[in-house]
């Protein structure tokens, strides 16, 4: 009794054969009342073939009746893989309460979510400018003589600045980690970026180029690609000589994004030790040092990875590893089975 | 050199006002983004610090709005909000350079520097023309590598005039360029700083173009 048709089954067989019973009365009194009518003359092969013809309409009816679930586990799966944001199409007027609740919830979901993280993004944010005031304090009273306070005071303001950025970052990653319908196109975040970073190291006279697959998009929420690519561009326009270069390629279920420069290059043993949280190639360089932490962990978060290699530009190949958004041919396979 | 400083914690603002004062600069200061929008679009800048989070108006719309009015003055944007997606949208938005909060002076420093100088086109950090050289990194002039003191009114003076050397440059323009928006203005002492600038560079360091203004030549 666990399936639904089952159920179903044996509760229209029990119908029937009450509908049977009744029928079988209602004949016998027709015949007592009316012996040797027209009834008499049917023949038997035509009532079986008649039975047989309404038995297999009754059951065809009763799994166009059960397809609605059918459908409705595919949409599911279509959030779920973030194909969809929310449960689409008409059901009967069984199953569309269902619907309509399932979809509200996902819609809370997303609401909560959303402000969870507007609100650690405003407290984090808000504490931001206050860090800011206090280390130029630091610096007048540094100018005022008292440089044990004013050291004292860089160094904590030093740890709540890094602390501020690592755990916004990783707020932000983990409450758009639920990435429900999230797909971003690899070439439109790859071009805006290095748009943003030519002007951004205007003084460096580099040339970055853009080779990325229009087509190519990850199931990754634009923020958080951004974020990722962001990171590794910067990383590769502080260290690059004249070029970068980003590529994208498709490895099975994955699309590989690949960043090169013509740079010095990194010492195999530190490669990875700068993925770790807060460790710098180089103290000098800016930054916070937790760049390549966060494009680790965001990458994880999406089913993705990071690996840095030796370029054969020269310089420092960051291969990031993202999960393939295959939206058209998805949507092929459903138009097909509908 | 002028610079506006959009910026609505009044405390960051009076930070950020007495270190570009100190650095030279003549300084405006809008506290919400109203204000901003208006002195952005009336007065003459050499450069702009936004903060993106004004109250009243925010910087982007600001930006865009200076943007679609063809200003095209340097805006280095000051912000807490430093993820990638909002630098794109800031320098899509028109801006020229990006800070998070919170910064260091210096780097502030720097990179308002670097923007004015690519602004007037100048491709070294120092500006040199014949045995006068200006280092705006430190404030500091020199002749024939002796110190030249010079008072606030009058390095912003040169400065403007080594920036754009080889241009002749209008009394007007000048003036707009040299006074703070709340500073009394007398069209005269640009003519007083112009003749104290003379006496201890030259006389023929800076040129009268009459009846158009004052020019340093390019290369001496």
């Amino acid at each position: 009794m666990k399936s639904f048709r089952t159920r179903l089954l044996i509760g229209s067989i029990i119908f029937a054969g009450g509908l049977l019973a009744v029928f079988h009365a209602a004949s016998l009194a027709f015949f007592r009342r009316y012996p040797y009518s027209f009834v008499m003359r049917i023949d038997h092969a035509h009532i079986l073939f008649v039975a047989v013809i309404l038995i297999i309409i009754g059951v065809a009816q009763m799994r166009r009746g059960l397809s609605p679930f059918d459908e409705l586990r595919a949409r599911l799966a279509g959030v779920r893989d973030g194909r969809e944001r929310r449960l689409e199409g008409r059901y009967p007027s069984e199953v569309q309460p269902l619907v309509n609740d399932l979809n509200a919830l996902l819609d809370h979901r997303d609401e909560a979510v959303r402000r969870a993280l507007g609100k650690a993004g405003d407290l984090a944010h808000g504490l931001k400018t206050p860090v800011a005031v206090l280390m130029h304090e630091a610096d007048r009273t540094d100018a005022a003589g008292q440089h044990d306070v004013a050291t004292e005071m860089r160094t904590q303001l030093d740890r709540m600045r890094r602390q501020l950025d690592y755990h916004l970052a990783h707020a932000r990653a983990a409450a758009s980690g639920a990435p429900l319908g999230a797909r971003s196109s690899v070439a439109e975040s790859a071009n805006a970026l290095a748009r943003t970073l030519l002007r951004l190291h205007a003084d460096r006279g580099l040339s970055m180029h853009v080779n990325v697959v229009t087509d190519h998009t990850v199931r990754v929420q634009r923020e958080d690609l951004d974020e990722m690519l962001g990171n590794l561009l910067d990383n590769a326009c502080k260290w690059a000589k004249s070029r970068v270069r980003i590529t994208s390629s498709i490895d099975g279920a994955n699309i590989l994004i690949t960043i090169d420069d013509d740079g010095a290059g990194l010492d195999p043993t530190m490669r990875d030790a700068v993925l770790q949280r807060g460790v710098r190639a180089d103290e000098a360089a800016p930054g916070s040092g937790f760049g390549l932490a966060i494009v680790r962990d965001l990458a994880d978060l999406y089913g993705g990875s990071i690996a840095l290699e030796q370029s054969d530009a020269g310089g420092v190949r960051a291969v990031l590893r993202l999960p393939r958004n295959r939206v058209s041919q998805a949507d092929s396979d459903r138009g097909m089975s509908l | 050199m002028r610079i506006l400083i959009a910026e609505d914690e009044p405390h960051l603002s009076r930070q950020l006002a007495s270190a570009l004062t100190d650095a030279g600069y003549a300084v405006d200061c809008a506290l919400d983004g109203e204000r901003a929008d208006f002195l952005g679009a009336t007065e003459s800048y050499d450069a702009v610090v936004l903060d993106l989070g004004l109250p009243k108006m925010d910087g982007l719309t600001i930006l865009r709005r200076w943007r679609d009015a063809g200003l095209s003055m340097p805006v280095l944007v000051l912000t807490a909000r430093d993820s990638w997606h909002e630098k794109v949208r800031g320098i899509d938005g028109g801006a020229d350079d990006y800070v998070a909060k919170p910064f260091q002076m210096e780097e502030v420093l720097a990179r308002l520097r670097a923007l004015i100088r690519r602004a007037s086109g100048q491709v070294s950090p120092e500006l040199r023309a014949g045995a006068v050289v200006l280092d705006p990194r430190n404030a500091r002039v020199t002749r024939d590598g002796v110190v030249v003191k010079l008072t606030s009114h009058e390095f912003r003076v040169l400065s403007y005039l080594m920036h754009h050397r080889g241009r002749v440059v209008p009394q007007s323009e000048l003036t707009e360029h040299i006074y703070a928006q709340d500073f009394d203005r007398d069209s005269n002492t640009v003519e007083v700083f112009i003749a104290r600038l003379r006496r201890k560079l030259g006389a023929s360091f800076i040129e009268t173009v009459r009846g158009l203004g004052y020019r340093i030549e390019a290369d001496r």
